[in-house]
């Protein structure tokens, strides 16, 4: 569905994209992460038409953005991080507007404009105004806008900042909606954790650069190659028993940091890419260290986040 | 289909209390204008230099709508396209299929609209001025389509204006002075550049009344054609004739020799020709707005 290659974007001499590529199949849920200053709005603006990169280019569906803008609205509904709605206008007139401006028939636009209110839960509110409405209902109603014109690609900028946890809930629910619906969404965020429990699949930007690209568990798989040991003593084993431990360990040279978390509790971290698991226990045990349990410490999403973007 | 910027910016502009106190406070001001030219003819006693008060009334109503009309106009659209940019739902537009064209064409018709909705408003004051006396139908309709190619032109200005600028008080302040940049360089033929070939007519009676109409459009500037306030100088010789010799234009010096070709000119032909420059200045600049609309939408947040 999209297609990404070598995009590049410069603000003046700033690299704000350094030669990007990138492939999301069809009907994907796909999450676009990175701190700050990472390139995810930049390629989403361009994506959506409303910027040149400097080099490269994207394919929607097969249709150039760069080179066939008019082709390529038609296929790719856009919500960026801002509301975007005009005062004194009642909801289904705001939807109804931009179902003018895309062409779309009287009939059409009617039966539209329905299946999104309902969509978004906002059947309600289709004679309200469009200021009257909580951040959450703005936000979902600025998500009916950008998919009135039934586009393949929907790109979403940060649709759950602000948010409560309720709304986002509730924006998760459509999301997944989407998806059943065949849309293949590209959605972007700086919390790795949010997009992780709704997204298929992920891309991580850092510096413009792509960091990570693939789904959820491959990259807790990679990470998790990284993440500390914690090995547990038996309680009441004494102070010897833990001396002796550390002792051991400092021994090892792929051991490079040793912390004493609890009293009968060591993490240990081991050289990249260093798989020494067994040596360490045999190593232990063989001195007689009475280890009850021996595993790596679980890497949540924000530390994985922090790893894999600090390099870049 | 009908424009959607324009029927939905018409719509938003309809439902304000706003617009039909602006229709009222115009409509009210061309109506106390009008009295004050024409009370002389609420008298028991009407005398027969107060006939010239009808085609004075129509003079100063066309006048007053020309200057209120350069006042407005600029107001009006200054937040035409900068006000979408200040609440960002400039780029919302611009991922529609809607052209830069059509969104800058829907926003000059939803202006013009409203401005020609306070033209046609004040017609019936205008008409007035036929129950007097002294001033034609013609008169009136030339004048009313002289304001309506004027307000298509400020409000192309103010548009053009808008998509170039950040802010909308910052499009108001310019939209005032490219107007009045436009109005003095094209006057400057009239001002300073008066022509020896064209005095030499002027000065010269038997010259001046053997002139043709075509000789004496050959004799006008280009450049005043795009000046509207040679159009309403036009309209308002072809109603009062002014001057018709050189020899009346006594204390109002040699400037005014180009009025006296205008009048040989036609002052039909020259209010239109004004009204067709008019328009020829607006369609370049909202050809240039179209182009600057989207080069203005630049990253309002880099991530």
């Amino acid at each position: 569905m999209l297609k990404i290659e070598n995009l590049k974007k410069n603000y003046g001499s700033f690299p704000a994209l350094k030669g990007l590529n990138l492939e999301i199949p069809d009907g994907a849920l796909h999450g676009f992460v990175g701190p700050n200053g990472a390139g995810k709005t930049t390629t989403m603006r361009i994506l959506a038409t409303l910027m040149k990169p400097t080099s490269g280019t994207a394919f929607v569906d097969g249709t150039d953005v760069v080179k066939e803008g008019h082709k390529a609205r038609k296929l790719v509904g856009y919500m960026p991080d801002f509301f975007g709605v005009y005062d004194s206008l009642k909801c289904w007139e705001y939807l109804d507007f931009y179902a003018r401006c895309y062409r779309i028939g009287a009939a059409e636009r009617k039966r539209m404009i329905r299946q999104l209110l309902e969509l978004v839960q906002l059947e309600e509110k289709e004679n309200e105004y469009v200021d009257a409405l909580s951040r959450g209902m703005k936000q979902r109603l600025c998500l009916a806008r950008s998919l009135i014109h039934d586009p393949k690609l929907l790109i979403l900028d940060e649709p759950a900042s602000g948010m409560d946890p309720r709304a986002r809930a509730e924006m998760k629910g459509i999301l997944r909606t989407l998806r059943e619906m065949g849309k293949t969404v590209l959605i972007s965020s700086h919390i790795l954790p949010e997009l992780a429990e709704m997204c298929d699949s992920l891309t991580i930007l850092d510096h413009g650069q792509l960091v990570f690209s693939g789904n959820v568990d491959e990259l807790s798989d990679k990470m998790n190659g990284n993440a500390p040991l914690d090995i547990r003593l038996t309680e009441g084993c004494g102070g010897e028993q833990v001396e002796t431990a550390v002792r051991c360990l400092k021994e090892m040279p792929a051991v490079i940091e040793i912390t004493q978390e609890e009293p009968f509790l060591l993490r240990i971290r081991l050289e990249n890419g260093a798989d020494v698991c067994e040596d360490v226990l045999r190593q232990l045990i063989m001195k007689g260290v009475p280890v009850c349990d021996f595993h790596r410490a679980p890497m949540n999403l924000e530390k994985v986040f922090m790893e894999v973007t600090q390099g870049a | 289909m009908l424009n959607p910027i324009m029927a939905f910016s018409a719509t938003r502009r309809m439902r304000s209390f706003k617009t039909m106190l602006i229709v009222i406070v115009y409509v009210a001001a061309l109506l106390i204008l009008a009295i004050a030219f024409l009370s002389p003819f609420f008298n028991d006693v009407v005398y027969l230099s107060t006939m010239t008060r009808g085609p004075l009334c129509y003079l100063a109503l066309l006048a007053g709508q020309f200057g209120l009309l350069i006042l407005i106009a600029p107001a009006m659209t200054s937040a035409s396209v900068a006000g979408e940019r200040e609440r960002q739902t400039l780029d919302l537009l611009l991922v529609t299929n809607t052209g830069s064209f059509r969104i800058v064409i829907g926003k000059v018709m939803e202006s013009f609209a409203m401005l020609a909705l306070l033209i046609l408003c004040g017609l019936p004051v205008m008409s007035l001025c036929l129950l007097t006396g002294g001033v034609s139908l013609l008169h009136i309709l030339i004048g009313e389509l002289f304001l309506l190619a004027e307000a298509f032109a400020c409000v192309s200005i103010g548009v053009f204006c808008s998509s170039v600028s950040r802010s909308t008080v910052f499009s108001g302040v310019i939209s005032y002075l490219v107007i009045l940049a436009i109005g003095v360089v094209t006057a400057l033929p009239f001002l300073s550049g008066y022509p020896q070939r064209i005095t030499d007519v002027v000065y010269d009676r038997a010259k001046y009344a053997a002139l043709t109409a075509g000789e004496a459009r050959a004799m006008i500037s280009p450049l005043l054609y795009l000046n509207p306030g040679f159009g309403l100088m036009a309209l308002i010789q072809g109603e009062l004739h002014f001057f018709s010799s050189y020899a009346e234009l006594k204390g109002w010096g040699r400037i005014l020799c180009t009025w006296l070709m205008a009048d040989r000119a036609g002052w039909i032909f020259i209010a239109l020709a004004c009204a067709a420059g008019m328009l020829v200045i607006s369609a370049i600049l909202l050809g240039l707005a179209s182009l600057m609309i989207r080069k203005g939408t630049k990253t309002i947040k880099s991530n």
